[in-house]
């Protein structure tokens, strides 16, 4: 029994005994959301993740959080067109993050450092899984499956790795070095069987694959170039532009020396091969293309398919590009193209609600050229798994990438009509790993759900300032001749200053706000980081529900939830 | 050895020998001249103290609170209006129970203004929950202050010493002060046991709710009545120290075998005992010196009553309206006994009204030739000097 | 969930890296300012210190005996003697030599209105006091009366809006340019939606001779009618919009200001609160009203020189600025 000393004084601190938490009727929890970089990631890196570590300082668990999605983030840091930084809350705010240079230079300290992937060795008893093709795909389905304890066979009919990274994107964007030695890097990991110059079809086929390994991954890419005419008119000298971009890539020079070039299509091959085609001294390069330059405001579906970035700087290198436009006829010497007659054309719905491509009369052009390139994109080449090619594509569930119709097929990348970029194919092989692994453990493959991203409006943007992003030092467009990458990397301290800008969207910055203002001594401080990944927990015998910290919280992680 | 000092420069000099830390006061009549005096000692390096003139009476109280609680010595004085406007600062010095010492220059309250000596003041803080010691002469108001201390910091009850404004303060008398050795033996350096302390950080001043007011009264009334053992001890203990008493509690006087007594608190009782003295024909009568009103000495009381018929308590204050202050108070003690006296009870000289030696001889008259206890009554009050309607 | 074993929680609470001089289950409302200064105040002051504490919520809410949620020496006594009992405290430490510094503590009923003479007083005599007013704009504790702090047009109990009325009549009291007239070393206003910027001036404060005053801007969700999540986001408008400045003096002289980088109107901030609800009817006196306070918002804004010069560290954007790990706030 408590007695009433002299006056009625009171001990410290002794209204502990209060639990002011009973007034609760909210309570605030921690609650990490999406931030939007990584929903909009398509090989599913958490860029705000690893900015976090980077600010830290630890480079090398930043480096091992990007590889828990992307097991090539040298390559990707370079070729990527980085939608993350295009979803970037940060864009609202001021400039977004310059994630992908954070991400190249992550892939490059690797390299330097020689740090080994965080994967398992796998056992003799280890499940066996089959990966054709080493493309991206095929690369990150081998990796993400050796990094869920599998042995992987891995098949590639070339005498190379790396897929359409290795034969179609000029040097320029991506040094050959770089490429191969990630490419060695992830190669060396220990359970992967790889075995070059093996053609499904021609050295194995797809039933003895399926015999000796648990599921079988398809990434052939699109290799098959399509038939291109217009108005039934081919001439003689006709190469697609893949054809062309790879026999570059391979040996650094063209068949053909033209001086004037028109170049059909709008994707990322025609754009390559249009500033190959300047680097080779073609003077006059044309781009024809249905959509626009891709652009802010450009909606997706009228935007050429090609990055923006790679778009600009083509531009900057003398590429003309004529936007909506569709060749309507060629005109030829003999079989030889000394031009073509362009119309305007553009997409519109239709009575259905289906956009079509409508070409408007008497708005047609002759544009002069030696040579006409059709860049209009390729189908899969289906030999040893004719069957499951429809349309030219593999048709997949979009999530896991089961092959419609089969049981333990999966595939993805380009083979997808839906995706045509490497970060894709990326994506495309780490959910088919997974999917793959659940498939062997009998589980039901639930329909996969992108996660939610936290909006710009749910962060409290008081307690940031602005600061102009950190850019990529661009060799200038007069220099941009041979094969010198184009874009140089980010120093570590510029590195350093975009994780300090990334506003941790969804995720604990452990910046003290909930800390310093709660009125009621109710947030603690932990000095690990806590269970929930956060630096603080709620002392919910005292948390009165105020919501303060909820509200107050920088980065959208604290909500407030009904008792 | 003795020395011829005002009243108020005594006082001073007393309280300065306490070793005050904080003195902390606002000027008012006739309290003045005990700060300045104390003022003079700080300047003059006679007393290490810090000596705070603040801005008011309430802050004065203030002042001396938050030094007392911050574990300091702590003094201050007033009087009168000063004393109204410190009231609420006094009852919470009090239930905090911080030990401090405050002399009161009694003095009359307004309206209208009057500055001269009544015990109005004092009075009206009778339920303040201060120790309460009143002073018959300046001998008496000096080792009283010494007294005060020791109590006040044995009860962790704060005291007021009321000295009679003028009488007492403007007056010059002979009187001894006691060394430094003596009040420093008497007086050693003093812990507030419940202070303010960075090292043991209580809380002083809480919020008491109903489930805890009572008790919490209840242990202050304890804490009154248990100091009149402090008050007769401390007067006992300084009796060994300078020889001299003040009456502990309740004092007896004049003429043990009479069977009327007088009750007074204050400088009154010279001015009966000079007129009883001054004439063998007159009724002989018992002084009873009411030194502590609170805690009001109701056993100690009855004691000095005993063999008494008449009971005449002269008070310097009313409650207007009801009539006497002290008399009803009295009445309830002695009641209790089992001949009790008949208890008159009379006010006199209040804003300085002179007491004059002929006061004696009224008041008796008043009392013994009464049928039966007179009304209250301002004895010395002129009904001449009134209209029909207020006589 | 957060679901922890209490005894981790005892621990974890007994090792926060930061002083706890106000300690969890007082009994503040929801999202209570007053309750956060407090906080944020003993904390930049340390547990080196005595604090005298005026009526009020503060007091109340702290202190129900047996429980007080103070870790340092704290004393209540009246409302409006705040200032003289810490006087006594700093008289009673400066004569025991101890270097233990004393703080005030008291709401604006306690400073500008009640407590004021005792205030002035403590303040001419130069006591070595940090007097901290928790400004709420009203008298909260009783039930929200209108004090001298009350900004022109706000609802309180006593100041209701009516035919004839639009709340209070009266202007806020200028409090800080008469506390800088009594030539005191440092005078300051501080907001919680700033606390780097509080602490630090308490800390100044303290580590200057003589006396000190804080005026900390501190919303009251239930006397100013907004939701107690948003306490800080009132606080911040009431800063932006020029309603609160941000200011230091010493000896009377303006010494700095918060900048405001971007001055928000003051609808705002008013909008946010009930108690400026009838500011916003569709009449001619509201409308006026409303016009009136952003003329007030200006005259502040014009007269400490409040308008920013760019994008500075440390203006109404920059000073709240976090960033991972914290450091910011230490």
């Amino acid at each position: 029994m408590i007695q009433i000393p002299p006056g009625a004084f009171a001990r410290p601190g002794t209204s502990l005994e209060f639990k002011t938490g009973t007034w609760r009727v909210e309570r605030p929890v921690h609650q990490r959301r999406a931030a939007p970089c990584h929903s909009a990631c398509p090989a599913g890196e958490d860029a705000q993740a690893y900015l976090a570590k980077v600010e830290l300082g630890d480079m090398r668990g930043a480096w091992e959080t990007v590889v828990a999605a992307n097991p090539l983030p040298a390559i990707t840091g370079r070729v990527c067109h980085h939608p993350c930084e295009s979803a970037c809350n940060r864009a609202q705010y001021d400039e977004s993050i310059t994630i992908h240079g954070v991400e190249r230079f992550l892939g490059d300290e690797a390299l330097r450092q020689g740090w080994s992937y965080p994967v398992p060795i796998p056992g003799a008893e280890a499940p066996r899984m089959a990966v054709v093709g080493s493309g991206p795909a095929g690369l990150a389905a081998a990796y993400h499956l050796l990094r869920g304890g599998c042995q992987v066979t891995l098949i590639e009919a070339m005498p190379a790795a790396g897929g359409t990274v290795r034969t179609a994107i000029p040097h320029y964007r991506l040094p050959p070095d770089v490429l191969e030695q990630e490419l060695d890097h992830m190669l060396a990991l220990p359970g992967l069987d790889f075995r070059l110059r093996t053609q499904l079809g021609r050295d194995v086929s797809l039933e003895e694959l399926r015999a000796d390994h648990e599921a079988v991954f398809l990434g052939p890419g699109r290799r098959k170039g399509r038939e291109w005419s217009a108005d039934f008119a081919v001439p003689g000298n006709l190469r697609t532009g893949l054809q062309l971009l790879e026999a570059w890539v391979a040996g650094g020079t063209l068949p053909e020396q033209p001086r004037s070039v028109a170049i059909v299509g709008g994707g990322n091959t025609a754009v390559d091969l249009a500033r190959v085609l300047r680097r080779e001294g073609v003077e006059q390069v044309h781009l024809i293309s249905h959509q626009r330059i891709p652009a802010p405001g450009v909606p997706d579906d009228d935007a050429m398919r090609a990055t923006y970035r790679e778009v600009s700087q083509a531009l900057e290198e003398g590429v003309t590009i004529h936007e909506h436009r569709g060749v309507r006829r060629l005109i030829l010497r003999g079989e030889r193209v000394v031009g073509m007659e362009l119309v305007h054309m553009k997409k519109l719905e239709d009575a259905g609600g289906r956009l079509r491509r409508v070409a408007f009369e008497g708005t047609e052009t002759v544009l002069h050229v030696d040579q006409v390139i059709p860049a209009i994109g390729q189908d899969v080449d289906g030999t040893g798994f004719e069957s499951l090619v429809r349309r030219g594509y593999m048709e997949v569930e979009p999530w896991w990438g089961t092959v419609n119709g089969q049981s333990g097929i999966f595939s993805g990348g380009d083979a997808r009509s839906d995706h045509g970029t490497v970060s894709e194919a990326v994506g495309d092989g780490r959910r088919a790993a997974a999917a793959m692994l659940r498939y062997r453990a009998g589980r039901q493959l639930e329909p996969g759900v992108p996660p939610e991203p936290i909006p710009y409006s749910d962060l409290n943007l008081s307690y940031f300032e602005t600061a102009p992003a950190s850019k990529e030092p661009v060799l200038p467009p007069e220099q941009r001749l041979g094969l010198e990458e184009i874009e140089g990397g980010l120093q570590a301290n510029a590195v350093r200053h975009e994780a300090h800008r990334c506003l941790s969207c969804g995720d604990c910055l452990a910046c003290d706000n909930c800390w310093t203002l709660c009125p009621d001594q109710s947030v603690l401080k932990t000095r690990e980081v806590a269970a929930d990944g956060s630096h603080y927990v709620f002392d919910y015998d005292y948390c009165k529900g105020c919501g303060i910290c909820a509200h107050e919280c920088p980065t959208g992680y604290i909500h407030m939830i009904p008792e | 050895m003795a020395l011829a000092l005002e009243g108020s420069q005594a006082l001073a000099r007393t309280v300065a020998l306490c070793r005050p830390q904080v003195v902390a006061a606002y000027p008012i009549t006739p309290q003045t001249h005990i700060v300045e005096g104390i003022a003079k000692l700080v300047a003059d390096g006679q007393l290490a103290c810090e000596m705070v003139s603040v801005e008011s009476e309430h802050s004065a109280a203030s002042v001396a609170l938050g030094a007392a609680a911050a574990g300091s010595r702590a003094y201050t004085a007033s009087a009168s209006q000063g004393i109204l406007l410190m009231a609420e600062v006094l009852f919470d010095i009090s239930g905090l129970r911080i030990p401090l010492v405050m002399t009161c220059a009694n003095r009359a309250l307004s309206g209208p203004l009057n500055i001269w000596n009544d015990q109005q003041d004092s009075m009206s803080m009778r339920d303040s929950g201060w120790i309460q010691l009143y002073c018959a002469t300046n001998q008496e108001a000096v080792d009283t202050t010494v007294q005060a201390f020791r109590i006040a910091e044995r009860c962790e009850l704060p005291v007021m010493v009321c000295v009679d404004g003028f009488t007492l303060t403007h007056t010059l008398e002979p009187l001894e002060l006691p060394s430094a050795e003596q009040v420093d033996a008497f007086l050693p350096a003093y812990t507030f046991r419940h202070g303010l302390d960075p090292s043991d950080p209580r809380s002083l001043g809480t919020l008491v709710g109903p489930e805890h007011f009572s008790e919490v009264r209840h242990a202050h009334h304890q804490a009154m009545m248990s100091a009149q053992t402090a008050i007769e001890q401390a007067d006992a203990d300084w009796a060994d120290v300078v020889g001299r008493h003040c009456g502990g509690l309740v004092e007896s006087r004049g003429d043990p075998e009479a069977r009327l007594g007088i009750l007074t608190l204050g400088s009154v009782l010279g001015t009966l005992e000079d007129a009883m003295d001054s004439d063998p024909e007159l009724p002989r009568a018992r002084f009873i010196k009411l030194r502590s009103f609170r805690p009001f000495p109701a056993d100690a009381l009855r004691k000095a009553c005993e063999g008494l018929d008449h009971l005449i308590v002269l008070e310097r204050a009313l409650s207007p309206g009801a009539g006497g202050i002290v008399g009803p108070e009295v009445q309830t003690a002695v009641i209790e006994m089992a001949e009790p006296p008949r208890v008159h009870n009379y006010a006199a000289g209040l804003g300085g009204r002179d007491l004059s030696l002929d006061l004696y001889s009224r008041i008796v008259q008043a009392a013994v030739g009464a049928e039966r206890p007179r009304e209250f009554a301002i004895i010395d009050a002129d009904p001449e000097l009134l209209p029909e309607s207020d006589r | 969930m957060n679901e922890q074993p209490l005894h981790h929680l005892d621990t974890l609470r007994a090792r926060q890296p930061r002083f706890r001089g106000l300690e969890s289950g007082h009994r503040a409302c929801q999202g209570c300012g007053e309750a956060l200064a407090a906080r944020l105040t003993t904390e930049a002051a340390g547990p080196d210190v005595v604090v005298a504490n005026a009526t009020g919520c503060l007091e109340v809410f702290t202190t129900p005996w047996p429980q007080s949620a103070w870790r340092l020496p704290w004393i209540h006594s009246v409302f409006g003697n705040t200032a003289a009992v810490a006087a006594g405290m700093e008289a009673a430490l400066k004569q025991q030599g101890r270097a233990t510094q004393v703080l005030a503590f008291a709401g604006d009923g306690g400073t500008f209105d009640i407590g004021f003479q005792a205030l002035s007083g403590m303040m001419e005599r130069g006591h070595d006091v940090l007097f901290v007013c928790f400004d709420n704009e009203a008298y909260m504790n009783t039930g929200v009366q209108r004090s001298g702090s009350t900004p022109h047009a706000a609802m309180t109990t006593t100041s209701p809006p009516g035919e004839l009325r639009m709340g209070k009549r009266h202007m806020k009291k200028d409090i800080l340019s008469i506390i800088a007239a009594h030539h005191i070393p440092y005078a300051a206003t501080a907001s919680v939606a700033y606390p780097s910027d509080l602490r630090k001036k308490v800390r100044r404060a303290m580590d200057t001779e003589g006396a000190s005053f804080l005026q900390i801007h501190s919303p009251c969700p239930l006397g100013w009618g907004h939701e107690g999540a948003k306490t800080i986001e009132v606080a911040r408008l009431a800063v932006q919009t020029g309603l609160f400045p941000v200011i230091e003096m010493e000896r009377g002289e303006l010494i700095g200001t918060l900048p405001i980088r971007e001055p928000r109107p003051v609808s705002d901030y008013l909008k946010l609160q009930n108690r400026f609800r009838h500011l916003f009817a569709s009449e001619y006196r509201a409308r006026k009203e409303l016009e009136h306070l952003q003329a007030i918002a200006n005259r502040n804004i014009e007269r400490f020189e409040l308008r920013g010069i760019g994008s500075e560290a440390y203006d109404t954007e920059g000073a709240d600025t976090v960033h991972r790990g914290g450091d910011r706030w230490a």
